[in-house]
């Protein structure tokens, strides 16, 4: 008893040194001298790229990446400092007690999406996951299957690896979306060729935050015995992921997409029937010979621990989510007009929300909001201007598709900060749209589309 | 140690260590989520009866508050200099 007085008297002082030590250099090993100024040693404001701003801006960008959730890193920490072993040394304590701890985390990942841990398989990312889907299997059952179908708005990742193919020699049908976004199940089921190897479409999209109809494509994929394919990085732990429902026999999982660590993913493969996939990574055949390479225990720990969360607070997050995502959009559209949703507004993620503001330049609202981290429907995935390639299969308007901002609400997100974000977004809009010629005119009431500009 | 049934009072002094707890973490979103998880938790948990269920639920708010207390040490050590925009005065 009197130990333990001590114990917590100790860690009691030790808390309120830490807090009030010099703050700890983040750079210890620099052996350069530090010419420019380290833009976190002022405690007042940082400045980052030219732009003071005086605190951290508050997040939105859960479809980016999202915090790691403290319960998740406190499974992960003891195999960072005392279990460091690797799970395939099977000599020793250190390789055991690791082993467990993959096979436990793979029990945790199949639980959330109701398949056997068997069917399992850990990998770098979803990333990997879509190019040992999309590219192993094409590659395994090149002889007899040369026709892959997959929809526009696909993560760059899958489209990227269907574009390799068909520079191998296969062939690949892009279907188009709706102006929700949502695929139309008639044409994939025009599209469907005896020789289709592979039918890949996204979950959740990862922009526009739309549902797509998995257990209808799923339901057309078994009646022609195709595989069917699914990019589940964004709906896991979010929505009901269920692989029997579905239909898939092959699915991507992200761990960072759900309060886990970065640099794991994982990809489910159905053993009944079984779909085989030829090996991206070749090595000493972990992973039953789809993954070879150290499963790297801390991080896999994380996802298990990050999936069992996920399916404990799913309905929780959900509900709260979606009052947040209310508040938010009835907030924005109380104090302004021309706001688009894009995307389907009644089949989509609740934490994701894309909106597109009339009259108003994209890159000047995104810099007037730089006390709100939050990132534009183009800047997801290329560095060139273009506006996003989902919002054009969408058939958004260039200048629509320019001032689009995707705001990513989780779980971590308060109530304060969404008013907050609204007051921002509110202010800027209105500040550019004051200074607008164009809204000048469109309030005078001339329609925009009817003017003929001359030419100097 | 196992616990039987938790009493009334040990329940209480629970939440309200969690409460303490989750006070101290420096981060600004994980802080509210902490206090707004564990209020929410209690109250879901208010109309359980069976006694096995109530056990359950006090051993795992026990094994949460260990947690807390371990990672506000670890958010302590490796807090930002710069706090967020929400914790300044607008």
């Amino acid at each position: 008893m009197a130990a333990k007085l001590i114990t917590t008297a100790l860690r009691r002082t030790a808390l309120r040194r830490t807090a009030s030590l010099k703050p700890i250099n983040l750079r210890p090993f620099s052996t350069a001298a530090a010419t420019i100024p380290d833009p976190y040693d002022d405690p007042s404001s940082l400045t980052v790229k030219g732009v003071k701003i005086s605190g951290r801006p508050l997040y939105l960008d859960m479809q980016a990446t999202s915090p790691v959730d403290p319960r998740v890193l406190d499974a992960m920490l003891p195999f960072y400092l005392s279990r460091y072993g690797n799970p395939h040394s099977r000599t020793h304590l250190y390789g055991w007690e690791s082993d467990e701890a993959v096979e436990i985390a793979r029990g945790q990942v199949a639980q959330l999406i109701n398949a056997s841990p068997k069917e399992i398989v850990f990998t770098s990312g979803a990333t990997e996951s879509n190019n040992i889907s999309v590219k192993g299997t094409l590659h395994f059952y090149k002889e007899k299957k040369k026709h892959v179908i997959t929809t526009q708005t696909e993560h760059k990742c899958v489209l990227d690896s269907c574009r390799h193919l068909q520079q191998e020699g296969f062939d690949v049908t892009y279907l188009p979306v709706k102006s929700d976004g949502l695929v139309d199940v008639g044409k994939l089921r025009d599209a469907i060729r005896p020789d289709t190897g592979l039918v890949s479409v996204m979950a959740v999209n990862n922009e526009i935050g739309v549902i797509q109809p998995m257990e209808e494509i799923g339901a057309v994929c078994k009646e022609f015995k195709i595989p069917f394919h699914t990019d589940a990085a964004q709906a896991l732990g979010k929505i009901d992921v269920d692989v029997d429902k579905w239909n898939v026999s092959l699915m991507s999982l992200s761990g960072h997409k759900i309060y886990g660590p970065k640099g794991i993913g994982a990809l489910y493969m159905r053993r009944r029937p079984r779909i085989r996939v030829e090996p991206q990574m070749n090595g000493g055949g972990q992973e039953r010979g789809i993954r070879s390479g150290t499963v790297p225990t801390p991080l896999v720990v994380g996802m298990g621990a990050a999936c069992e969360l996920a399916r404990k607070e799913m309905e929780y997050d959900e509900k709260r989510i979606s009052m947040l995502q209310e508040r938010m959009l009835n907030g924005i559209r109380a104090k302004l007009d021309g706001v688009v949703v894009n995307g389907s507004e009644e089949r989509r993620y609740v934490g994701n929300l894309n909106l597109s503001f009339a009259y108003v330049e994209g890159e000047s609202l995104l810099m007037g909001l730089k006390e709100v981290a939050v990132s534009s429907g183009s800047a997801c995935t290329s560095a060139s201007l273009e506006p996003s390639y989902v919002l054009r299969a969408l058939g958004v308007d260039e200048d629509m598709a320019h001032t689009s901002i995707r705001f990513g609400i989780g779980r971590f997100t308060t109530e304060e900060e969404i008013d907050r974000a609204v007051e921002l977004t509110v202010k800027q809009v209105e500040k550019l749209r004051e200074m607008s010629p164009l809204y000048e005119m469109v309030k005078e009431g001339i329609d925009i589309k009817s003017i003929q500009w001359a030419q100097h | 140690m196992a616990a039987a049934s938790p009493s009334r009072p040990e329940i209480i002094s629970l939440f309200r260590s969690l409460l303490r707890t989750s006070r101290q973490f420096s981060d600004y979103n994980i802080r509210e989520y902490s206090k707004r998880r564990t209020i929410d938790g209690f109250r879901l948990n208010k109309q359980l009866t069976d006694p096995s269920a109530v056990a359950a639920a006090f051993a795992d708010g026990k094994s949460q508050l260990e947690l807390a207390k371990r990672q506000v040490l670890v958010y302590s050590l490796y807090a930002p200099k710069v706090k967020s925009i929400m914790e300044l005065n607008h």
